[in-house]
């Protein structure tokens, strides 16, 4: 998987390696700002109140 | 192995296209090789993904709430050196925040106390007061009841994380604009059922107590990193000092 990204990966190994940061970072990124604060409130990590539910 | 199974696969790649029975073959063998190291790449980007999860929970949601929690505090103190009437409960700015809860043992400096307990309002690494399923007694009514609080334990600004340091007799200070309410932890509830709305009536019968008084009670989840239960101190109303002009603390916050 991560051996067919970086063989389409134009460029000679420096190109792909920054092109891959970056692809790196774009996931990191999406991760944190959308999938995980959507994830959180499903996940029995943190509810801190006493409630009736 | 995945490091292998790609070395293999540029051989194929480049050996010219026979039709040798042995390439066929290894062909053959190489399209499960293949299989294995994408299922391999799929079982370790989930465990990079779940790290990253940790790492957001218990660091990057903290940068975050801190950030919030700072500037919606600042807010606050600049209405209050506006000078903006709050006499009476009526006139309090709720939205931004009603004050701030100041815990030496907890070492974690102000706590904004805004209204509410929905995850949006503790989110932002503020404690909120009760407003359901037992609605908290504000101290500034002046009236008894209980003045009840939740807080995130990690992430989100942790502010109660350490919530197990407090101990009888430790001083929680509440802070408004014209006064500082200081109570006395009495009770400590260590774990309980999150079910146990009891702890937040306006005589919490669980922390020893059977007449009506001015209480204060933080909940957070306990054990760290989980919510499996509810952790609870009470704490009762010792005096309220007034604020002087350069908001000089009461001395437990010196």
């Amino acid at each position: 998987m991560y051996g067919w990204i970086w063989r389409h990966l134009p460029g000679n190994a420096w190109v792909k390696a920054l092109m891959s940061a970056v692809l790196v970072l774009a996931v990191v990124y999406v991760l944190f700002q959308y999938v995980f604060p959507w994830a959180e409130p499903l996940l029995p990590f943190n509810d801190v109140t006493v409630d009736n539910q | 192995m995945g490091v292998t199974t790609d070395r293999d696969e540029q051989t194929d790649a480049l050996s010219p296209r026979s039709a040798s029975p042995a390439v066929a073959r290894r062909r053959g063998r190489s399209k499960i090789a293949l299989a294995v190291s994408v299922f391999g790449e799929l079982l370790i980007t989930a465990g990079l993904v779940l790290g990253l999860f940790v790492v957001y929970s218990l660091w990057w949601t903290n940068v975050l709430a801190d950030r919030k929690a700072d500037r919606q505090g600042d807010k606050v103190r600049d209405h209050w050196a506006a000078g903006e009437k709050d006499s009476g409960p009526g006139a309090l700015d709720v939205k931004d925040g009603i004050g701030f809860l100041h815990v030496p043992a907890m070492h974690n400096g102000e706590v904004l106390v805004e209204k509410g307990t929905s995850e949006s309002i503790l989110n932002d690494g503020v404690a909120g007061y009760y407003t359901d399923p037992v609605k908290a007694t504000l101290p500034t009514t002046g009236k008894t009841g209980n003045f009840t609080l939740a807080a995130h334990r990690d992430g989100h600004g942790a502010k109660f994380h350490n919530i197990d340091k407090l101990k009888n007799g430790d001083p929680v200070v509440f802070e408004t604009k014209d006064d500082w309410y200081v109570y006395k932890v009495f009770a400590i509830l260590p774990e309980t059922s999150k079910y146990n709305v009891e702890v937040l009536t306006a005589v919490p019968k669980q922390a020893g107590v059977t007449k009506p008084g001015h209480y204060i009670t933080l909940t957070t989840c306990t054990p760290v990193y989980t919510s499996e239960y509810r952790y609870i101190v009470w704490g009762e109303l010792e005096r309220v000092e007034k604020v002087d002009g350069k908001r000089t603390p009461p001395k437990e916050l010196g």
